[in-house]
């Protein structure tokens, strides 16, 4: 197991170098000068080179490349051009808040979308079917962004019942504050997951082992849970990695509407300025995300299924 | 501990419902806490003397003094309208080289930092000087000397006859503590600088924003509001519902049409202050690409747009501009007051008869850049339909803010819109955007004549080397008034119109006073508070 996944790690080195090096040449492709970002368009000639030469943005491109590939080595990622504050120290400070929406999030999409799946498999083309076939849809159609602005004119600004911005300080406060934002995100898991257990759960329940088991006499949520739902956990697996992923990417926009901190909002923000060390940064953090959540998903299917065997 | 399915199902349903049952009341203020929503991700110095995001100044206006000041909610439109601050009196020589300041005694630095004497003055200027982000204009400063504990000189390499207005009530010139920044250390000062204002720094908190408590030891009349706090909020959306919900008492508003009735038909006792004029919205027009090298476009161009109707578009953060300064600023014209073939009143008919003699009878089409955001795509939109009448079809390329400004920079724009705000200091826009020193360059090495100005036409130079080196404040005017009327007959530039910095205030909150005009941020000192 630890030689499997010691190979799988060394895989993710290519995938991460190729990543960094398509976001450097990307940044260094937009149009856009991140001297002209950080001090104004009003600033003068003089100043724009002295602010390019401060942040060694004034040698050759292929010297900047390998001044960034040195500093990721040695986990220097540089200074954020804009704040002057190490690009790290930013990451640092972002990342618990978008793992801890990203997990409240997920959370809550399992709680409603696979006992919405069971629900919906187990009354098939009757009235709970519909209803969480007509859910799917919506919170498919949804966007995040839409979805987000009116929980928080409805909860937040007309009802009061929770905060308009901000993350909280102790945990219930960081409780408080988070419900909304992964109330939005979660929705969209909760009609995914759904979706995905009750086709899953009927193609299982449609299989001999589970006549059989019927056959035998086993009680029905026996056969359900224990015979179906294990046996769909597989594909439900795989969805939930993909729904993880797409989370991470979904917190983008609700941490901005939400104007909660985290990566995302980092990075948007740093994308507008041109702040190159930030977003080279941020999106290694989140490449590393990627190849960390497939490792664990690769390590959950011979958990959830013992038919497939590390090779 | 094996983890079940049922087990896991209720661990999560616990911590769902947790979330909840929040006990934090979304709505926690008090009279003693003033919060303002601001327009960016968050602060990136607390330092005056780095600050290179306007939103930041918000704290900074709260936490540093300069020697002299303008009276709160306003401009200084002359130099005897500053008012004793850190200085109590000053003097200057009859060549306006040589000035000195008296400053004011028994004035303390936050957090016990000691009395403020004529060494923390002459650091905050050296300091300045040497590693501002205002550097080009404090370079014509020679040198800053005490000479006494509560005296300093001050040398200029040439005459400044607004040195108030451009050198001393200036953010990089705060004044900062010495003691201070040698014992916090340079880097640590960029987030935790030291000052003299009616409010001190409690917390620098790159994701939240600034929290400031009350200094005690403040020489004025203290603070009536014991804490205020900078809240960033980027998303317009967002600050919006935290100004309406209570969250925060006051926002800064989008500075785009309608905006305002928007927000107020939602809630009527909002309170708008707004600074007039605000942003300059100034028109390049580059002379090196034809046929605008020709007067008579030029000419028909500034007949087509109907400024009066841009302002009017923008209300009640508009404002008319008769040329490149606000009428009354200093070296502003009424429109009236110019001569009749100055004052270019909109007429289409004239417009078209203008480009027909200047050989295009049937109207020009032209690619033109555009900034995404607001306040420039509205403007811009606004006068590609104002000059479609009468043959000129601008085919607006809206795009991202940053490459905008860049493309701008790189001489790659025809008509270039500009927003930047001015003191009433007129020769600051002509420098920056007339002079052929300031000429944009296609590499990107150049400044912001997008015009080329003074290179592609003879321009203003001369005029404005005068003004600079004027030795009395009526000279300096009178040649800033020719330069007003030198652009206007050559229209290398138009202004658009000016545009207020706009915040919107909970009607619980009283300023203490009015914003009439001044810089995108104000002090909160005389302010109250009822819940």
């Amino acid at each position: 197991m630890a030689r499997y996944l010691l190979l799988r790690l060394g895989d993710a080195i290519p995938t991460l170098f190729l990543v960094l090096t398509l976001v450097f040449i990307a940044m260094r492709i937009l149009p856009g000068d991140p001297a002209l970002a950080a001090l104004g368009d009003a600033a003068l000639p003089e100043q724009l080179a002295e602010f390019r030469e401060r942040m060694g943005l004034n040698v050759p491109l292929w010297q900047q490349y390998f001044n960034f590939l040195g500093g990721v080595l040695t986990l220097d990622f540089g200074r954020s051009l804009l704040s002057n504050t190490p690009v790290l120290t930013l990451i640092a400070q972002n990342l618990p808040y978008t793992i801890e929406l990203t997990l409240a999030a997920m959370a809550m999409g399992i709680v409603a979308g696979i006992p919405m799946g069971v629900l919906a498999a187990t009354n098939r083309n009757k009235l709970p079917d519909t209803g969480v076939r007509l859910f799917s849809l919506i919170g498919y159609a949804i966007p995040d962004f839409f979805l987000g602005a009116l929980l928080l004119i409805t909860f937040a600004l007309n009802l009061g019942w929770f905060p308009i911005n901000g993350a909280g300080t102790d945990f219930a406060s960081r409780m408080h504050h988070i419900f909304l934002p992964a109330l939005t995100l979660a929705f969209v898991k909760a009609a995914f997951l759904g979706r995905l257990t009750r086709t899953s759960l009927l193609e299982v329940l449609g299989k001999d082992y589970v006549r059989t088991a019927r056959a035998k006499g086993a009680r029905e949520k026996r056969v359900i849970y224990n015979h179906g739902l294990r046996n769909a956990m597989l594909p439900i697996t795989t969805g939930l990695g993909l729904s993880l992923l797409s989370t991470l990417s979904g917190s983008v926009a609700v941490e901005l509407v939400f104007n909660r901190p985290g990566i995302g909002r980092l990075l948007i923000d740093a994308i507008a300025q041109r702040d190159y060390a930030v977003i080279q940064g941020g999106v290694l953090v989140f490449a590393v995300f990627v190849v960390l959540i497939n490792l664990l998903m690769d390590l959950v299917y011979v958990v959830v299924d013992p038919r497939v065997r590390v090779s | 501990m094996a983890l079940n399915r049922r087990s896991f199902l209720e661990l999560a349903a616990a911590t769902t419902a947790l979330t909840a049952i929040g006990v934090q009341a979304s709505h926690a203020q008090d009279a003693d806490t003033l919060r303002i929503g601001i327009a960016a991700n968050g602060p990136r110095h607390s330092d005056p003397n780095l600050t290179t995001q306007g939103s930041d100044n918000w704290a900074t206006e709260q936490m540093y003094e300069q020697l002299v000041r303008p009276d709160d909610g306003r401009f200084a439109l002359k130099p005897e309208e500053y008012l004793p601050t850190l200085a109590t009196e000053w003097t200057q020589s009859g060549d306006a080289k040589s000035w000195t300041f008296k400053l004011r005694e028994g004035v303390q630095f936050h957090r016990n930092y000691g009395e403020m004497t004529s060494e923390d003055v002459v650091f905050s200027f050296e300091r300045a000087i040497k590693e501002g982000t205002n550097r080009t204009i404090l370079s014509n400063i020679e040198s800053v000397v005490a000479t006494g504990p509560y005296e300093i000189a001050i040398t200029l390499k040439q005459p400044d006859v607004n040195l108030l207005g451009t050198s001393i009530f200036n953010n990089n010139t705060s004044i900062v503590s010495k003691k201070a920044y040698e014992e916090i250390g340079g880097e640590a000062f960029a987030t935790d600088a030291v000052g003299t204002g009616p409010y001190e720094l409690v917390q620098f908190d790159p994701e939240f924003g600034t929290r400031l408590k009350r200094h005690e030891g403040y020489w004025g009349d203290k603070a009536k509001i014991a804490n205020v706090e900078c809240v960033y909020i980027a998303d317009t959306t967002a600050r919006t519902l935290a100004l309406l919900s209570g969250n925060v008492d006051i926002i800064e508003a989008v500075r785009a049409p309608g905006w305002i009735d928007s927000i107020l038909q939602r809630d009527p006792t909002l309170k708008i202050d707004m600074t007039t004029p605000g942003s300059f919205n100034t028109l390049h027009i580059n002379l090196t690409r034809k046929p605008f090298d020709n007067l008579l476009v030029r000419q028909a161009l500034m007949h087509a747009i109907d400024r009066p109707a841009v302002a009017a578009a923008l209300a009640p953060m508009g404002g008319v501009m008769a040329g490149l300064q606000p009428d009354f600023f200093p070296a502003g014209f009424k429109t009236e007051d110019l001569p009749a073939e100055l004052q270019y009143p909109y007429d289409p008919e004239k417009s078209k008869a203008l480009l027909a003699e200047a050989g295009f009878p049937n109207g020009i089409s032209f690619d033109s850049l555009c900034s995404q955001r607001e306040d420039y795509s509205s403007t811009m939109l606004i006068v590609q339909e104002l000059i479609r009448p009468a043959g000129f079809n601008m085919n607006l390329i809206i795009g991202d803010h940053t490459a905008y400004h860049a493309d701008n920079r790189s001489d790659k724009n025809t008509l270039a819109m500009h927003s930047s705000s001015y003191p009433p200091i007129p020769t600051q826009i002509y420098f920056q955007q007339l002079a052929s020193a300031s000429e944009v360059k296609a590499d990107g090495s150049g400044g912001g004549n997008y015009s080329h100005y003074g290179v592609a036409m003879p321009g203003i130079d001369d005029l404005l080397n005068q003004a600079l080196t004027a030795s009395d404040y009526e000279t300096y005017l009178d040649l800033c008034k020719q330069i007003e009327l030198q652009v206007l007959r050559d229209l290398p530039l138009i202004g658009l119109s000016t545009l207020g910095f706009t915040a919107v205030r909970s009607a619980k909150v009283d300023l203490g006073y009015e914003v009439e005009s001044g810089y995108a941020r104000w002090r909160f000192h005389r302010a109250t508070k009822t819940v």
